[in-house]
C-alpha cells in the first residue's frame, strides 16, 4: 500500500469525492427547465391547432334557427308577407288593401292605412310583393294597378333602432282589358325596366297581358318610366296558368300550368315575348303539378315545390354546345314529406325556407344541403326572411305569426362547397371552382378547394422535375467525381443559394425569367433536350480518348474541359432557337397571311391549352432554383457520409468510381437522400412567395405547362387582405392552411415510414 | 485468368524499385527496393506509421483515393508497371485484391457480397454466380456456416464471419495478388486462427502481402518478412531468418519487443 503521508489534505480527504452542490443544483434546475420548455413548446403547437381548428369549425356547422316570439294576428285572410331589412316590422296585406304590421320587439300589432288617393277605395283582387325592393302591387276589379312602397325608415332612439313604416301608394295604372278584374298579377323590376303581368277574364277564357315600362334616360339624372309596351301573352301559354312568376330583370315570364308545366317567355326586344321553353319539373312523378314555385336571389334559378313534397331547382344556363340559355335541373333536394305551401328567399345567398305540412326547412341551393329542418306544431302557409337573413317570420294556418332568429354565417360552406363539385349558377355543369368575390351584389363566392389542392400539387409536381435530377445528379457528382478542392468551394455557395429569399426568387421569376420565357420557349426546348445529350457525348468521348489527353487534367477535374464545352453548345442550341420555332412551330399570322414562328400562337393552336406569360414553367424554374440548395445540400451529406470503408472496398473489388457510386454509394445513401426529396418537397408544397409573383395565381385545373396555377399557400397570402374577419373567406382560409398542414403531414409521415425501412435495410456496420 | 498455378512462381512476382511516398510534403517511405514472391505470404512486419500499410495500399493503388499524394520510383507486377498510363486502375485492382482491417461488407445480402466483383466486371450470369460464390465461401472457409442465408443481409454475420467473407468476396474473381491489411486486428482469437488458416491455404493459389502488428502471427503464417522503421525497409527474409538470427540491430530490437 502506498503512503498518503506526503500528499496534501485535498488529495486525501473524503470531500473529494463529493459532488458540488452548485452542480446537483444546476443539474436538477436544467431537468425541469428543459421539462417545463418542451411542455411549453407542445402546448404552444397544441394551442395553435386547437385555434385554427376553431376556426374552421363554423364552415361545417349547421344553421341555427331558434323561435324568438310568436304575435296572433286577427283572423283574415292575409296575402303576402313582406319584412324590412332588418327583419324587425314584417307588413302583412289584407285582402282589402289594409296593411298590417307585428313589431318583433314590441309584439305590437298596428293597422297601416294606406292612401290610394280614390273615393271610393278602389278594391283589390289580386296581389304581389317585388321582394327586391318589398314593393307590393295590388291589382283592382277594374283592370288597373297600384304600387304600394313600404318606405321603411330606421331611426335610432333611446339607443335601440326604431323601425318605422310609411306606404306610399303610386297612382294606378291601367292593364290588359280595361274594366276586367285582376285575376293574377306579377311584377318584375330591373334598373332600367320593369314588367307587370296580369290574368284577366275574358268572355269564356283568360286573357294574359304584359306591359314593359322603360325607364328613360336623361342628362338629369334617373328619368321617369312609362309604359312602352304592351303584349298579349294568352297564344303563347297553351292552358290556363296557375301562376306567373316574373324574374328581377324584367324581360321574362314563367308561367306554370295545372298539369306540372312550366312554360318560359323571354322578351325580343320591343317586339314582343316568344315561348322559349317548355318543360315538366315533376314529368317522372306521380303527380307532376306544381304546389309552389319561386325565384333564387339573383334571378337565374326557380325552385319548384311539387304536390307530394319533392323539391327541385332548375337553373338558366347554357347547355353543353347549345347557344340558348334555358333552365335545366341543376339541383334536387329530399322531399320535404308534405305538400309545401311557400318558397321564402333572401336577399343574401342562395338559402330558401320551404314550409308546409308541420315542416319547415332551410335549404342552401348551392351546395345541395339542407341548413335547418324542423317539425312544427302548425301548418305553416306563408314566410318572409329578412334582407340581412337574420331573421325570419312565419304566418301559420291560425293567422299566428312565428318570429325565428337565423343564426347562419356560413350558409354557403359545407364539406361539398368546400370539396365537392358544386353546380353554381350560370355553369353548365357541376364543377370545383374557386373564385371568392365578383363584382356584382348577387354574385355567389366560389369556395372549392380542390383547385387550390391541385395547384398545389402541379406546382410542386413541376419544381420538383426540374429541381429533382438536377439536384441528385449534382450532389452525387460533387460527392463522388469532383477533386476535394472543387467540393470544397462548390457545398458553401449552394448553402448560400439555399438561403436565398424566396421573394427576390419569385420577383427574379416575375420580372425578368416570365418574359424570357415567354419569347424563348423553343431555345429553351433545344437546350433542355439538348445539353444532357451533349454532356453525355462529352463523357463518352472524354473515355475514349488516349491516356496521354487525358493526363493532364487529374481525376476530379475534368469540369475544367467540360464546363467551356458544355456553355459553348448551350449558347449554340439557345441561339438555334429562332430559327428551330421558324420550322417546327410556324403558324399563319393573321395580319399578314404568312407562315411565321410562333411559339406562343402555336401552342394554343396546337394544343387547345392556353399560353400564358406567368406559367408553370417559370415556377417550376424558379422554385427548382429554391428547392435544388436543399436537396443538393442534403444528397451531398449524405453520399459523403457513406463510409469510406465502402467506398475503398468497392474500389478493391475492380469497381469503377460510376459503378461504386450507383451499387453503393446511392443505395446505401438511400434514406438521406429520400429525407432530402421530402424536405424539397415540403419547400416546394408551402413555397408562397415564388408562387404568388410568378404564377397568374388562376385557379384552374389543368396540367399544361404553359398556364399558371394557385397553390393553397399562395391563396392564403393573395386573399388574406380581402377576407373580412370570420367571414368564410376568412374561415376557408384557415381551412387552406390545415389542408395545406394535413398534406405535408402526411407527406413526412410516409416519407418518415419508407425512411426508416431505407435505412433499416441500408445500414452499414 | 491465369494459369499462374501450373508455372513455376516467380521470386520478383512484385518487383518495388527505388519506390519513395510523399503525402504532400511528408514523405512516408524512402527508397524501397525488394521482390515479392509468387504464391507465398510476405508478411510486412513495422511499429505504427512505418510506413508498411502506406506500402501495401500502393501495391493496388488504393492511395490513388487520397488527395495530394505522388510517389518516385516504381512497382512492377508480372513485369508490367502499375504506373503505365496506359494500365486502367480498375483492372489492376481486378487483379489485386484486397482485404482491409476492418471488416467491411456491402448493405447487400452474403451472395451478393461475394458476387460483387463480378457484377462490377460485367458477368451476370446465374450460374457462374452461383458456383462462384460456392468457391469463393468454400475458399474462405466460411460456405458451411452461411450456406443456408446466402441472401440474407451481411451485416447479420458475426465479426470474425463478415471478415472471411471480406475474403471471399476478394478471391471471388480469382486475383493474382492478395493484399490483406491487418486482417486479423479486430478479430477474437478464435476468428484469428480461423483466418490464419485461411491464409496458409489460400497461398497455394495466390500471392498474399500480409501487413501485422501481430509478431506470433508473422510467424505462423508467412514465409517471406519485411521489417519497416519510419518508411525504409530494414529487413527482408526469410520469416524464419528474421526471427530467429536478425542481421539489424533495430529487427532484433523490435521482434523482442524492445520498442514499438
Amino acid at each position: 500500500m502506498p503512503t498518503h503521508e506526503n500528499l496534501p489534505e485535498h488529495a486525501t480527504g473524503q470531500n473529494r469525492f463529493r459532488t458540488a452542490p452548485a452542480t446537483l443544483f444546476m443539474d436538477r434546475f436544467m431537468t425541469v427547465a428543459i421539462k417545463a420548455g418542451g411542455a411549453l413548446v407542445i402546448t404552444s403547437v397544441l394551442g395553435i391547432f386547437v385555434f385554427i381548428l376553431l376556426q374552421i369549425w363554423p364552415l361545417f356547422a349547421p344553421a341555427s334557427v331558434v323561435e324568438a316570439r310568436n304575435i296572433q294576428l286577427p283572423d283574415n285572410n292575409y296575402s303576402i308577407i313582406g319584412i324590412d331589412e332588418w327583419g324587425a316590422l314584417p307588413f302583412l296585406m289584407e285582402p282589402d288593401g289594409k296593411m298590417l304590421t307585428a313589431d318583433f320587439e314590441t309584439g305590437e300589432i298596428r293597422k297601416i292605412p294606406i292612401d290610394f288617393g280614390e273615393n271610393p277605395p278602389p278594391k283589390f283582387t289580386a296581389t304581389t310583393l317585388n321582394k327586391r325592393e318589398q314593393d307590393i302591387i295590388l291589382g283592382t276589379n277594374d283592370g288597373r294597378f297600384f304600387m304600394v312602397s313600404p318606405k321603411y325608415s330606421s331611426s335610432e332612439s333611446d339607443g335601440r333602432q326604431l323601425i318605422t313604416i310609411n306606404p306610399k301608394a303610386s297612382p294606378a295604372e291601367p292593364i290588359g282589358i280595361p274594366g276586367q278584374p285582376v285575376q293574377t298579377i306579377a311584377y318584375g323590376e330591373s334598373g332600367s325596366q320593369k314588367l307587370v303581368v296580369a290574368i284577366q277574364p275574358d268572355g269564356d277564357t283568360n286573357r294574359i297581358s304584359a306591359s314593359l315600362y322603360k325607364r328613360k334616360r336623361s342628362l338629369m339624372g334617373a328619368g321617369k318610366t312609362a309604359l312602352a309596351a304592351s303584349f298579349d301573352l294568352t297564344p303563347l301559354i297553351p292552358g290556363t296558368p296557375s301562376r306567373i312568376i316574373v324574374p328581377g330583370t324584367a324581360d321574362s315570364v314563367i308561367a306554370t300550368t295545372a298539369d306540372g308545366k312550366v312554360h318560359y317567355l323571354v322578351q325580343n326586344g320591343d317586339s314582343g315575348f316568344s315561348l322559349a321553353q317548355t318543360f315538366s319539373p315533376f314529368s317522372d312523378l306521380e303527380n307532376p303539378e306544381i304546389a309552389t314555385a319561386a325565384f333564387l336571389f339573383g334571378d337565374v334559378s326557380i325552385v319548384f315545390g311539387s304536390e307530394s313534397g319533392a323539391n327541385r331547382i332548375f337553373s338558366l344556363y347554357y347547355p353543353e354546345g347549345g347557344d340558348k340559355r334555358l333552365f335545366g335541373l341543376t339541383h334536387e333536394f329530399p322531399s320535404l314529406g308534405a305538400r309545401p305551401n311557400f318558397i321564402a328567399s333572401t336577399l343574401r345567398n342562395k338559402a330558401f325556407l320551404l314550409g308546409g305540412g308541420n315542416a319547415l326547412s332551410l335549404r342552401y341551393s348551392t351546395t345541395d344541403s339542407i341548413r335547418w329542418e324542423q317539425g312544427v306544431p302548425y301548418d305553416p302557409v306563408n314566410a318572409v326572411i329578412s334582407g340581412k337573413y337574420q331573421r325570419m317570420a312565419v304566418l301559420d294556418s291560425e293567422n299566428k305569426l312565428h318570429f325565428f332568429e337565423i343564426h347562419d354565417p356560413h350558409a354557403d360552406s359545407g364539406w361539398k362547397a368546400l370539396f365537392g363539385k358544386v353546380w353554381y349558377e350560370g355553369s353548365s355543369a357541376p364543377k370545383w371552382e374557386w373564385q371568392s368575390t365578383g363584382g356584382s351584389d348577387d354574385f355567389e363566392p366560389k369556395y372549392s378547394l380542390i383547385p387550390l389542392i391541385f395547384g398545389t400539387l402541379k406546382g410542386t409536381l413541376y419544381a420538383m422535375v426540374f429541381a429533382v435530377p438536377i439536384a441528385l445528379l449534382a450532389a452525387l457528382y460533387t460527392s463522388q467525381f469532383l477533386d476535394p478542392g472543387s467540393r470544397a468551394m462548390i457545398k458553401p455557395v449552394m448553402e448560400i443559394m439555399a438561403s436565398l429569399p424566396s421573394v427576390v426568387l419569385g420577383f427574379l421569376a416575375a420580372i425578368y425569367i416570365a418574359p424570357l420565357i415567354e419569347d424563348e420557349v423553343p431555345s429553351l426546348l433545344l437546350v433542355a433536350a439538348g445539353l444532357p445529350i451533349i454532356a453525355a457525348s462529352i463523357g463518352f468521348v472524354w473515355s475514349r480518348l488516349p491516356i496521354e489527353f487525358r493526363k493532364f487534367i487529374p481525376a476530379g477535374r475534368e469540369w475544367i474541359v467540360f464546363l467551356p464545352v458544355l456553355l459553348g453548345s448551350g449558347a449554340f442550341l439557345w441561339s438555334l432557337g429562332p430559327a428551330f420555332e421558324a420550322i417546327a412551330f410556324a403558324v399563319t399570322d393573321p395580319a399578314t397571311g404568312q407562315r411565321v414562328g410562333d411559339f406562343r400562337a402555336w401552342w394554343p393552336a396546337a394544343t387547345g391549352s392556353t399560353f400564358d406569360q406567368r406559367n408553370s414553367l417559370v415556377v417550376g424554374f424558379m422554385m427548382g432554383f429554391a428547392v435544388i440548395p436543399i436537396i443538393f445540400t442534403i444528397t451531398e451529406d449524405a453520399l459523403s457520409n457513406v463510409p469510406k470503408s465502402l467506398l475503398t472496398a468497392s474500389m478493391a473489388c475492380g469497381a469503377s468510381r460510376w459503378q461504386t457510386a450507383l451499387r453503393i454509394v446511392l443505395p446505401t445513401a438511400s434514406a438521406g437522400i429520400f429525407s432530402a426529396l421530402m424536405i424539397g418537397l415540403g419547400r416546394a408544397v408551402g413555397e408562397t412567395m415564388i408562387v404568388v409573383m410568378a404564377t397568374g395565381n388562376t385557379p384552374i385545373m389543368e396540367w399544361n405547362i404553359f398556364s399558371g396555377m394557385r397553390t393553397l399557400s399562395a391563396n392564403i397570402a393573395v386573399e388574406l387582405p380581402e377576407a373580412p374577419h370570420h367571414s368564410t373567406l376568412y374561415r376557408t382560409l384557415f381551412l387552406g392552411a390545415m389542408v395545406l398542414f394535413l398534406l405535408t403531414f402526411a407527406v413526412n409521415t410516409v416519407a418518415e415510414i419508407l425512411r426508416q425501412r431505407l435505412r433499416e435495410k441500408f445500414k452499414t456496420v | 485468368m491465369t494459369t499462374n498455378t501450373l508455372k513455376q512462381p516467380r521470386p520478383d512476382f512484385i518487383n518495388i524499385r527505388d519506390f519513395s511516398f510523399f503525402y504532400g510534403k511528408k514523405q512516408a517511405l524512402f527508397n524501397i527496393s525488394m521482390e515479392i514472391p509468387e504464391r507465398q505470404v510476405t508478411a510486412f512486419i513495422g511499429p505504427s506509421g512505418c510506413g508498411k500499410s502506406t506500402l501495401l495500399r500502393n501495391l493496388n493503388r488504393m492511395n490513388d483515393l487520397i488527395d495530394d499524394i505522388h510517389h518516385e520510383g516504381d512497382i512492377v507486377i508480372h513485369d508490367k508497371s502499375i504506373y503505365d498510363p496506359h494500365i486502367e486502375v480498375i483492372s489492376l485492382r481486378k487483379r489485386v485484391g484486397m482485404v482491409f482491417q476492418k471488416s467491411n461488407p456491402f448493405p447487400k445480402s452474403i451472395y451478393e457480397n461475394v458476387v460483387y466483383p463480378l457484377r462490377v466486371a460485367g458477368q451476370n450470369k446465374k450460374h457462374i454466380l452461383d458456383e462462384t460464390v460456392e468457391r469463393s465461401l468454400r475458399g474462405a472457409a466460411l460456405w458451411d456456416e452461411v450456406k443456408d442465408r446466402l441472401h440474407e443481409s451481411a451485416l447479420s454475420l458475426s465479426g470474425g464471419q463478415m471478415q472471411r467473407l471480406c475474403i471471399a468476396r476478394a478471391i471471388a474473381n480469382r486475383p493474382e495478388i492478395l493484399l490483406m491489411d491487418e486482417p486479423c486486428s479486430a478479430l477474437d482469437p478464435i476468428a484469428t486462427v480461423k483466418v490464419e488458416e485461411l491464409i496458409r491455404k489460400l497461398k497455394e493459389e495466390f500471392t498474399i502481402v500480409i501487413v501485422t502488428h501481430n509478431m506470433q502471427q508473422a510467424t505462423r503464417c508467412s514465409d517471406r518478412t519485411a521489417f519497416f522503421y519510419l518508411g525504409k525497409l530494414i529487413e527482408f527474409d526469410i520469416t524464419q531468418k528474421i526471427f530467429s538470427n536478425p542481421s539489424s540491430k533495430q529487427t532484433e530490437d523490435y521482434i523482442t519487443g524492445r520498442f514499438g
